[in-house]
């Protein structure tokens, strides 16, 4: 078929889907928007996912799927905010340790059964069972629930879970803390319901497409492994006559040029863009190249361990190259995507987080540049004793560039010599883990919408902390602000300390930067950390 | 020849071993391993899925297991990464999809290679020649990663005549693009070689004495001089069919095809040890057969080889 039929049919069938459209009252109930006949969505996955079973996938693809074909007791509406899921609301007791969920009535599998407090019993103690020995197990410690550690552990039997069923409607869960954003974490997928029969009967291979059985607005109808997977309305969902959207294909494709030029040729309706395309892309397509804060940094960590460079033992030489980095080149012309930069750890978006008035921010580059050449000679290090490191990122041409960009701005302002060293993913995170660098490349997105996500980052006994950088005082307002009702005031003062003794370089908070069609309608990007449901999705008349 | 090729299988048994001990050495000696994330999990978590899947064992002992459950059960092992998959699965899914374009690339490759070659020697230093020579040339300077960005390009998005990428059933619209992505760079190799072999050939002495005798230059071609121009050209398709499965990884990438290509690099690079091993021994179990039928189509096409 050549390209100018195809155009005319594709005229003749939007002019015939406007027509019926009319006829049809297809209109969005809300706002009266005319939707498209056809009501399906289609998005590019940069790889396969793991799984979609709930209590198993780690990864954020494998998430997205599963939080359209499961629903846990919370869900998060498009700003992020908490609403009901299959538990119309909770109580907590006043030591706020005892949480008690109420389930609805009408809340159903797809193969018509009731969807049970058991159901979430059953899928919690499924979590930390050491026979399922899931990778995000953690994520049941980190809600502080009883006895989840020593169950994991293999101490406990699973039974002793803090998380019972009271009746088939009710549902009580013991903490061994107060947890003030405890209901926040039951939108997590790690918290959704399971089928016991249907897992029991299939084992491992429960989620295929043929044997599953899930309580979501969506089943999962067709997965090609590596190829395409699809999802389709559930008709057994208790809001099913408010979902619009019918249909939701994931295709898997590896290079995000291909996916552009897919994108482009009307195959996808939404796209990742490409480091650096988006200011062409938002010029000849400036309905469609979309882009949003995201809850995610990007920064460099120091090695402050017994293991790292002794010149970044002094503060004055982190500060000087945090200093000198020069963030809106880094922004505005390598990453060109509408990235905030970034003067703090935790991204501006963080829900309950004020940018603190760190110095850096209210400065101009020059005077920066400045100050950065007192403190490095201050520090000892000039052209006669120039400072030299190597500093690693993993290979990545998006990372490249900004590591060249880092280390060309160090050595004219500051005459420092950078060796530049890339590593393949798996090897860069086991010298990073084991504190085999001087300067490497981190990334983090949010767990959770909380500042602490980030800043346990930096706590000095936290898994993740690669730079090993240990501050008593900063480990003292972290552990204060788990339970406390106001923690922004302690998470400001982590941010001043960090600011003050540089032990990473934040560089820029993340933003979503996607080529999104016109017609598709309420992505939600005001949900930092980008959870969406297709069921608020929909497909507007062309 | 039956004891030949009885032998050159058996043969081939404690070379399949050798490859997956080495393999699997190399794979263990890689820094990190499978469950290494950005996320360290926490060591009580890390022991019960280590425990899961046998990696506390000590090395000899895994490999011990792995090769008792290929031999006893046919088991190639789970996926680490894919939960609800093991090796059986994701072999099943991707190797017929990786051999059907490998075969048609294949197939194109060497009919058209072939001809153009053949054409090109027949009429040496004529315009054919030239155009044979010049369009062998530059297909084999456009890889397949070359290739696969500009077919995209200009079928799907300046064209819209074929989509961009999937398989759906390996349905043709699908199977364009990388077929000729894949073809393309052997196709230029295979015109070349059959080209300079055949007017090695022409200018030998059993086919002026075939010209002497007045047969016709059709019947010299082909009844005389095809045969020992190909035996060259044999040699190279063998391992050419093992590139073309093999090497598919791009094709898997641009076009999403779906092929073991991508679970391959994939596997590497996540650490999914048993998917790495049993995509090695597939291929290994491959390039053993593929030279076993070379060397037995050698015979056919030269009378001087015996076995």
């Amino acid at each position: 078929m050549n390209k100018y039929i195809r155009t005319s049919l594709a005229g003749l069938m939007t002019s015939t889907m406007i027509t019926s459209a009319a006829f049809a009252a297809g209109t969005h109930p809300d706002t009266g928007e005319a939707l498209a006949d056809d009501q399906t969505f289609i998005y590019r996955l940069l790889d396969e996912h793991s799984s979609v079973d709930p209590q198993v996938v780690e990864d954020t693809y494998g998430a997205e799927i599963a939080r359209d074909l499961f629903e846990g007791l919370m869900n998060q509406d498009e700003e992020g905010n908490l609403i009901p899921g299959v538990a119309t609301g909770f109580t907590t007791n006043d030591t706020k340790d005892v949480y008690t969920f109420t389930l609805r009535d009408e809340a159903k599998w797809s193969n018509g059964e009731p969807v049970t407090a058991g159901d979430f019993v059953y899928a919690w103690k499924r979590a930390v069972d050491p026979a399922l020995s899931s990778p995000y197990a953690w994520f049941m410690e980190l809600m502080s629930i009883e006895n989840a550690s020593e169950i994991i552990a293999g101490d406990k039997p699973i039974d002793d879970l803090g998380v019972k069923a009271i009746d088939d409607k009710t549902l009580e869960v013991t903490l061994t803390a107060p947890l003030p954003y405890f209901a926040q974490m039951t939108t997590h997928s790690t918290t959704f319901p399971a089928p016991q029969k249907v897992i029991e009967e299939f084992g491992d291979a429960w989620t295929k497409p043929e044997n599953i059985v899930s309580n979501g607005a969506y089943i999962w109808t067709e997965h090609l492994p590596q190829e395409r997977s699809v999802r389709e309305r559930n008709e057994m969902y208790w809001d099913n006559e408010n979902t619009i959207l019918d249909k939701v294909v994931a295709l898997v494709i590896n290079d995000e040029n291909v996916a552009l030029t897919r994108y482009l040729a009307g195959e996808l309706d939404r796209t990742e863009v490409p480091a650096g395309q988006f200011p062409r892309l938002k010029q000849e397509h400036p309905d469609e190249a979309i882009s949003f804060p995201r809850l995610c940094n990007y920064y460099y960590t120091f090695n402050v361990s017994d293991s790292g460079p002794e010149e970044f033992k002094d503060p004055k030489v982190r500060q000087a190259l945090s200093l000198a980095v020069d963030r809106d080149i880094i922004t505005q012309k390598v990453k060109a995507g509408g990235e905030p930069p970034a003067y703090t750890f935790v991204p501006e978006a963080t829900a309950g987080f004020t940018v603190p008035a760190v110095e850096m921010a209210s400065m101009d580059q020059a005077e920066r540049d400045e100050l950065a050449k007192e403190l490095l000679a201050e520090a000892g290090y000039g052209p006669d004793n120039p400072l030299s490191f190597e500093m690693v990122y993993n290979t990545d041409e998006a990372h490249k560039k900004v590591a060249v960009a880092l280390s060309q701005m160090w050595k004219q302002k500051l005459g420092v010599q950078v060796e530049l060293a890339n590593m393949e993913w798996k090897v860069f995170l086991e010298e990073r883990g084991n504190q085999n660098f001087d300067l490497a490349r981190g990334a983090w997105c949010g767990d959770y919408n909380e500042a602490s996500t980030f800043l346990d980052l930096l706590q000095s006994d936290s898994g993740y902390n690669d730079g090993k950088y240990n501050n008593a005082r900063v480990d003292e307002l972290l552990a204060e602000a788990k339970t406390s009702d106001d923690p922004a005031p302690l998470y400001t003062e982590v941010e001043r300390i960090i600011a003050q003794e540089t032990p990473v370089i934040p560089i820029y908070h993340y933003a979503g930067v996607y080529m999104m069609d016109s017609d598709v309608g309420n992505w939600p990007v005001n949900n930092v950390e980008q959870n969406w449901y297709s069921r608020n999705l929909y497909k507007l008349a062309e | 020849m039956l004891a030949y090729c009885i032998r050159r299988l058996l043969i081939a048994i404690p070379t399949i071993l050798l490859l997956i001990v080495a393999c699997f050495f190399l794979m263990h000696f890689a820094p990190g391993g499978p469950f290494t994330s950005e996320r360290p999990l926490p060591p009580a978590v890390l022991a019960n899925i280590e425990a899961r899947y046998g990696l506390d064992q000590p090395l000899w002992k895994q490999l011990w297991d792995y090769l008792y459950n290929i031999v006893v059960h046919f088991d190639f092992g789970p996926s680490f990464k894919f939960k609800d998959r093991d090796v059986n699965d994701i072999i099943a899914q991707g190797f017929p999809i990786s051999l059907t374009y490998g075969s048609l690339s294949f197939l194109v490759a060497t009919a058209v290679g072939v001809s153009l070659g053949i054409a090109a020697a027949i009429r040496h230093n004529s315009w054919i020649d030239y155009f044979a020579v010049g369009l062998g040339i530059a297909a084999q300077a456009l890889p397949n990663f070359i290739m696969g960005p500009i077919l995209i390009l200009t079928f799907t998005l300046w064209l819209g005549w074929l989509p961009g990428g999937g398989w759906n059933g390996g349905q043709w619209q699908y199977l364009i693009m990388p077929v000729i992505a894949l073809a393309t760079s052997y196709m230029g190799s295979i015109a070349r070689i059959t080209r300079s072999s055949m007017l090695e050939v022409l200018n030998s002495n059993f086919i002026r004495t075939a010209r002497a005798k007045g047969l016709p230059t059709r019947t010299v071609i082909w009844r005389h001089a095809l045969k020992p121009t190909l035996l060259p050209v044999v040699s190279y398709l063998g391992p050419v069919f093992v590139y073309v499965l093999t090497g598919s990884v791009f094709v898997d990438i641009y076009f999403s095809t779906g092929g073991l290509g991508q679970a391959y690099v994939g596997s590497a690079l996540s650490r999914d040890y048993a998917v790495l091993l049993g995509v090695t021994i597939l291929y290994g179990a491959l390039t053993v057969i593929v030279n076993l039928l070379t060397d037995l189509a050698y015979a056919w096409f030269d009378p001087k080889i015996r076995y």
